[in-house]
């Protein structure tokens, strides 16, 4: 016990190090794959067939592949296929190749979310909008746009908490997030070896994180509580 | 149906073109590397090889050496953290020029990169609880116990030798956690590593290790057909002969283990 509390100051600094790693990671994840989920899922939902037929194939092998293999193959692909490496080996290469493989993969998810939101909204106010000389574009964002936020938001809470555990899989490129930090202690790092607890310490960084998020989402869906 | 059988042909073959075209080096690794200016060491924190300092630099025995070495080639040295097991992946996709973190000459690593000659001595040890210590000193008394080894690693392929059953885990430092927590009787590691994680005052007190397994060597790993790993074994001559490997080896308190070159 003695021991963890001569430990807990540098591991404690280790881990926020590593924290705000994974605190990017998924800040920047959320602020690509939001819009990018709205483009794709327009084009899932397109007139055009082809377009529609792409991006449907596009979602199914982004969703039906593990993120992991996503992962590798965006960050070494480039180096290894194309002989051109592209991210280069440091850090902030890591960090921009797990950030594009991550926006790619939520985006596909949302995308879906988006899908199933728009579609649950009645056909009949579609034909409202016509009736009422509303434009196609018009209809979306002032009448339906609102009623399908209000629609996906538990959906999205449920992928934004997965999200903040996925980001620890971008230690498979070496990515310095805090599972990757905690996990240090064990083999040795900074004068600490053998020290297990900083691992499973991880856990109440996560288990925080997610807390403030469902507080926040609890909060949304109260606040689009003014209409049915 | 037919349409998207061609789409799906033509895209194989858009990829294997590629893939051709890429086989075909445009420069030899060196010049690769001077180009850059710089040599990516791809390294895991493993003290006494490559670990950090308080003020964040990397150093240690392997550390210094690479450093030296980038100098000799007239470039600068760039530490980066890898995933072990993704070493080869990382050198073959030029994220990374040269593996140099204690790495165990095993025949999969020379088999998978060109290497350097050895420069230093090492062994893989079994690490069990401290309370039944006494009754595993020797290779034939742990033949009934049931191993945690690292995958891939040197551990792993002694142990498979001895015709041990075992769990291959993500990592040493996971095999020894799967021996405190019970789950395996013992764990086949580095002993440069077992000394620094088991025994008293780390947080495996009751652990501790005891026969060594065999005795093997470290080398650097380069990218196949690298011109760096004669560079290297150059180098590594060079100074062993004028004595600064020694001092850097004394530094780190690894002189027993260093190869005479």
């Amino acid at each position: 016990m003695s021991q963890i509390i001569t430990q807990f100051p540098i591991v404690f600094e280790a881990l926020n190090v590593g924290f705000l790693q994974t605190l990017k990671l998924f800040i920047i994840t959320l602020v690509g794959a939001i819009p990018l989920g709205l483009v794709i899922c327009l084009g899932s939902m397109s007139k055009i067939k082809p377009l529609k037929a792409i991006t449907k194939v596009f979602v199914w092998i982004i969703r039906g592949t593990p993120l992991m293999i996503q992962l590798l193959i965006v960050y070494y692909f480039p180096g290894l296929a194309l002989n051109n490496p592209v991210w280069g080996g440091g850090e902030e290469g890591r960090f921009l190749a797990a950030s594009v493989s991550f926006i790619i993969n939520y985006a596909c998810y949302f995308s879906e979310i988006y899908r199933g939101g728009i579609q649950s909204i009645p056909v009949g106010q579609d034909e409202a909008g016509m009736v009422l000389g509303m434009t196609k574009s018009q209809t979306f964002f002032k009448v339906k746009l609102l009623q399908m936020v209000k629609k996906i938001v538990p959906p999205m809470s449920n992928e934004v908490i997965t999200l903040v555990k996925d980001t620890s899989l971008s230690r498979i490129i070496a990515l310095q997030e805090i599972i990757w930090a905690g996990q240090a202690f064990l083999k040795g790092s900074q004068g600490i070896s053998g020290a297990i607890w900083p691992l499973f310490f991880t856990g109440i960084y996560y288990l925080i994180f997610s807390g403030i998020l469902t507080v926040l989402f609890a909060k949304l869906e109260k606040k689009l509580d003014f209409f049915r | 149906m037919k349409k998207l059988v061609s789409c799906a042909l033509v895209a194989v073959m858009a990829l294997s073109m590629v893939a051709c075209g890429s086989s075909k080096n445009v420069a030899s690794d060196s010049e690769y590397v001077k180009n850059n200016g710089k040599l990516v060491v791809g390294i895991t924190d493993f003290a006494p090889m490559d670990y950090k300092d308080d003020a964040g630099n990397w150093i240690g025995f392997d550390a210094d050496m690479a450093a030296a070495f980038a100098d000799s080639l007239g470039v600068e040295v760039e530490f980066v953290e890898i995933d072990w097991d993704n070493k080869v992946l990382e050198l073959d996709g030029k994220t990374i020029d040269c593996v140099w973190n204690g790495m165990t000459l095993t025949d999969e690593v020379k088999s998978a990169m060109d290497c350097s000659n050895a420069y230093c001595n090492n062994a893989q040890v079994v690490v069990v609880k401290s309370e039944v210590a006494d009754q595993y000193q020797t290779v034939e008394s742990v033949k009934d116990l049931t191993f945690a080894v690292e995958a891939g690693s040197a551990g792993e392929a002694e142990v498979t030798a001895l015709g041990i059953n075992c769990t291959p885990v993500k990592q040493q430092s996971d095999a020894v956690m799967e021996v405190a927590a019970g789950t395996s009787d013992a764990a086949a590691i580095d002993a440069l590593m077992a000394a620094a994680m088991v025994g008293e005052g780390t947080g495996y007190a009751d652990l501790t290790y005891t026969v060594s397994l065999n005795s093997e060597e470290y080398g650097v790993g380069f990218r196949k057909g690298s011109d760096l790993v004669s560079a290297l074994n150059d180098f590594l001559k060079a100074s062993y002969e004028d004595g600064t490997m020694m001092a850097t080896a004394e530094k780190y308190g690894v002189q027993a283990s260093i190869i005479e070159q």
